[in-house]
């Protein structure tokens, strides 16, 4: 076998740390730098992207409970004025119906009071027309002329028993 | 077999200078042989690779951008899960171990080129050179209590006259084990491709039942050059825990 | 409506910013699953070339002492027995890494089942 012949050992072994050395300035000098840095670059990219993705991502969170808060204030809001238009509402006829049943009740007590005067003057005039026919019918049928005072008396007796 | 004698499927791991006359440095020889012309060929295309592929410096990396931030992540991976954070700055050393192994592989399954991870030599070399600077690391971590790691702490002290051999035979055999799993990977894959191959031809038309096969083993042997620099990194990087935490 | 609509997009957002979140941190953090696998291959190989180092460092080393000090064959044979004992060292220490890296992927997919459920 080649391998073991020791001649070409002192060449192989002289080329080997030739080559290795300048590999290893190589890459310890030029190669690895540059890929370490394109890595670093990389991973320093990566994770400002993920940083700012996840930034975004609270924002538009935000966003949406804002803008959800916003629909909820204005749906409450709404109800709040529905509500206060339709207790004014109420109100309102409510306080309308009380007029008109006052005005109502006034006119009804006003037209009993008519009523009642009505009612008085006609027994009044009724007494007096009872009286002087009570005189008269007294003269006439048994000639006694009645003072007025007791004639009234009589009337009234009898009118109050009727009444 | 006249023809599988003439071209044995070992002599694709034969040196050979590159230049006519040796070169002598010092009384040793140091010609430019077809395994460091590999080796040039490995550092070209590593760093070519990488410096070309991050040429972009794209934030979305392309096909070739992938691929070496791939293979900077597999062994910042392997150094954080093994290591630990102490294993930092030992990254550019093991990630040029990885690529060197790795594209020394693949460029040997180039037809017609040479593998030099094939060599026991090579292996043994960076084997030994990995072996010796854990244990420098280990012993400048902890001085001599690095010592301590030759006998197993509970057991009973009598034992230490057994386990202590035992404990350092075991240690010392690691740069063995590390370069010639490798060496071996690389030499029976390729004797295997060869052989084949050769069956390949030898049989002419019928030769297509074996050439199937061949891409069969080919695609395996990609698999094995990539696994065997993974596993090698990756027990260099086990070793280098080992000397750092000193289990 | 559309609000449930408003709801359920930043909910399907949140679900995927997290996601994203999540698979991120598993990239720079601890992520060792999903390469057990192909390891397997090799492991039956690692076994045998531990072992055998093990005996051939053994071997070599009694060798070398029993050139130097003059004692064949003791050292080797010696060092022989030793080089079987720490191959078997090797293998034991190579079969309970083994576990140990089992068992951290069990756990680390456990947990990661865990996290999606």
């Amino acid at each position: 076998m080649p391998q073991f012949d020791p001649s070409s050992f002192s060449s192989q072994i002289f080329w080997l740390a030739v080559m290795f050395v300048v590999l290893y300035l190589l890459m310890s000098k030029i190669a690895l730098p540059r890929i370490a840095e394109v890595l670093e670059e990389r991973q320093d990219k990566i994770d400002d992207d993920l940083a700012k993705a996840e930034k975004l991502k609270t924002e538009a969170e935000q966003v949406l409970a804002e803008y959800e808060k916003a629909i909820a204030d204005a749906r409450s809001s709404a109800a709040a004025a529905l509500k206060e238009a339709s207790a004014e509402m109420a109100a309102e006829a409510a306080k309308r119906e009380e007029a008109f049943g006052a005005e109502l009740a006034a006119k009804i007590s006003e037209a009993e009071g008519r009523i009642a005067t009505a009612r008085n003057e006609a027994l009044k005039n009724l007494t007096a027309v009872a009286t002087e026919v009570t005189a008269a019918a007294t003269d006439r049928l048994i000639g006694a002329k009645l003072d007025e005072a007791t004639v009234r008396k009589a009337v009234d007796d009898a009118m109050g028993d009727a009444s | 077999m006249a023809a599988g004698e003439k071209q044995s499927p070992l002599d694709q791991f034969t040196i050979k200078p590159l230049s006519g006359e040796p070169t002598m440095l010092g009384g040793f020889d140091i010609s430019f042989t077809n395994s460091s012309a590999a080796m040039l060929a490995t550092v070209a295309a590593v760093t070519l690779f990488l410096v070309f592929s991050m040429r972009g410096r794209a934030l979305v990396p392309g096909r070739w951008q992938s691929c070496a931030e791939i293979c900077y992540e597999i062994v910042a991976n392997m150094l954080r899960d093994n290591v630990g954070s102490e294993g930092r700055k030992y990254f550019p050393f093991i990630f040029t171990i990885f690529m060197f192994v790795l594209f020394g592989n693949f460029i040997g399954l180039i037809p017609g080129s040479f593998t030099f991870t094939s060599h026991v030599i090579v292996t043994f070399v960076m084997a030994s050179v990995i072996f010796l600077g854990v244990t420098a690391i280990g012993f400048a971590r902890h001085g001599l209590g690095y010592c301590r790691m030759f006998f197993p702490h509970g057991a009973p002290l009598w034992t230490a006259v057994i386990l202590v051999p035992i404990e350092l035979v075991s240690y010392l055999s690691r740069p063995l084990s590390l370069s010639v799993r490798l060496f071996a990977n690389m030499v029976v894959g390729h004797v295997l491709l060869k052989v084949i191959a050769g069956f390949v031809i030898a049989l002419g038309v019928f030769g297509i039942v074996p050439l199937a096969f061949l891409v069969g083993i080919t695609a395996l042997e990609f698999l094995v050059a990539a696994l065997q620099a993974y596993i090698f990194t990756i027990l260099t990087c086990i070793y280098l825990h080992d000397a750092i935490h000193m289990h | 409506m559309t609000e449930p609509d408003d709801r359920s997009s930043l909910k399907q957002l949140d679900e995927r910013l997290k996601a994203a979140r999540t698979r991120h941190d598993q990239d720079r953090g601890l992520d060792n699953s999903g390469k057990s696998g192909a390891n397997n291959v090799g492991v039956g190989f690692r076994i045998a070339v531990e072992m055998i180092a093990a005996l051939a460092v053994g071997v070599g080393i009694g060798l070398l002492l029993d050139n130097w000090l003059g004692t064949k064959p003791w050292m080797l044979i010696v060092f022989f027995i030793l080089g079987c004992g720490a191959g078997f060292t090797n293998l034991i220490r190579v079969a309970r890494e083994l576990d140990r890296k089992a068992r951290l992927a069990k756990q680390s997919k456990d947990a990661g089942g865990g996290q999606e459920g």
